[in-house]
């Protein structure tokens, strides 16, 4: 045995001990009980009840109830501070010119053909993540997340170029997440709108009907379940997740002497 | 029944195809010589040791009749993702392989032939 391989064992085996030795010292706290809680019953009780209409949510999923329903202001704030880290970040790229022209060098054309074949299976399962995440683990970030997997496979087969010349510029990109937003932000508003048009009471983030306030999402359709603005909220951060993802990752992919010319020497 | 009982006997015989070429690549993945041959053994264990038993977690579903309707969903998805990993596993490989043969990153003994090293002469000459 070298004295490195030796060197790299005892470090587990130290990084190991030290690590159970804190924990049995009682470094993470008082532990929690191990029965459910207050909270997650009231969580798991009310996603979906039809015996309490006021007070439970419109899916089966109750990770996406918690998010887009329970704290859904909380959710809105992330997805606008995310929006703001990319307005910054584009802020630091201006005046950096963009453009499809030029010579592209991407893989080989088996890789090309592939990745033609999967570029369309990947906003399935994305769309499908998204459009079912009322109902089944997932929801609008994790589906926008999955989508961005294709603007990474075009910038690296065939070359950052391409998305450009797809017709996908940074103006239109943004476009799209701004539209998104907007989407989420309306949503939240909407039933206060209606509300004050009909002449009713509502609330910001109001899904179903409250007490007072007989305004809601439509919940069921056809003996299909909607989920009420999850559906909506869902749609909607998918669409913004995945233009911020690839406005982030276009930007990232610009050649660095391209960047410097503006950002160094400006 | 027959079928059922066949399907599913079917269906063990594949996995255990996966079980060995599993163990195969992870024997290549450690003996072999350089970067492209542990590739091959690389791909062998994705293709034979995750495709293969995929195919075989279909056909016990298929013949799985005490799962109800939800034999269709398994077989289903166990069908799609095989035919996903085949499609994309082999990419992946190829990619990778050009890649470190481009940057001549891997060494490249022992070795019979080179034929991309040709290819890549011949463009070059012309």
């Amino acid at each position: 045995m070298k004295a490195s391989e030796v060197f790299v064992l005892v470090s587990i085996i130290v990084f190991i001990f030290s690590l159970a030795y804190i924990t049995s010292l009682g470094g993470l706290g008082q532990l929690p009980p191990v029965n459910v809680r207050v909270l997650a019953q009231r969580y798991l009780e009310l996603t979906w009840n039809p015996l309490k209409p006021f007070m439970s949510s419109s899916g089966y999923e109750s990770v996406t109830a918690i998010v887009w329903d329970f704290r859904g202001l909380d959710t809105f704030f992330e997805t606008a501070v995310f929006y703001g880290a990319i307005i910054a970040a584009i802020a630091i790229y201006r005046g950096v010119k963009i453009t499809g022209k030029g010579k592209t060098i991407g893989m080989s054309p088996i890789a090309r053909t592939i990745t033609r074949l999967s570029i369309v299976l990947i906003p399935t399962v994305a769309a499908s993540i998204a459009l079912h995440g009322h109902l089944t683990p997932g929801g609008g970030f994790q589906a926008g997340s999955v989508a961005t997997v294709v603007a990474v496979l075009i910038i690296m087969v065939f070359g950052r170029k391409a998305i450009i010349r797809k017709g996908l510029t940074k103006s239109r990109i943004l476009l799209l997440r701004s539209l998104g937003l907007l989407g989420i932000g309306f949503t939240a508003v909407a039933l206060l709108l209606a509300a004050i048009a009909l002449g009713v009471n509502a609330y910001i983030f109001q899904n179903q009907p409250k007490p007072f306030a007989p305004l809601g999402f439509p919940k069921i359709y056809d003996g299909m379940i909607l989920g009420g603005s999850l559906l909506l909220f869902n749609f909607f951060e998918f669409i913004a997740v995945t233009a911020g993802f690839t406005l982030v990752l276009l930007l990232l992919s610009l050649d660095e002497k391209d960047v410097r010319k503006v950002v160094v020497e400006k | 029944m027959i079928l059922n009982a066949l399907l599913i006997y079917i269906g063990e015989a594949l996995v255990a195809v996966g079980v060995f070429c599993d163990l195969a690549a992870s024997i290549g993945m450690i003996r072999f010589p350089n970067f492209y041959t542990r590739l091959h053994a690389a791909t062998v264990g994705t293709i034979g040791g995750a495709v293969v038993p995929l195919v075989g977690v279909a056909l016990m579903a298929l013949g799985a009749d005490w799962l109800g309707n939800y034999r269709f969903f398994l077989a289903g998805a166990s069908i799609v993702a095989g035919i996903l990993i085949l499609l994309l596993a082999p990419v992946g490989s190829h990619v990778l392989a050009q890649a470190a043969h481009k940057a001549g990153l891997a060494p490249r003994e022992p070795i019979a032939f080179d034929h991309l090293e040709e290819d890549r002469r011949r463009g070059e000459e012309k």
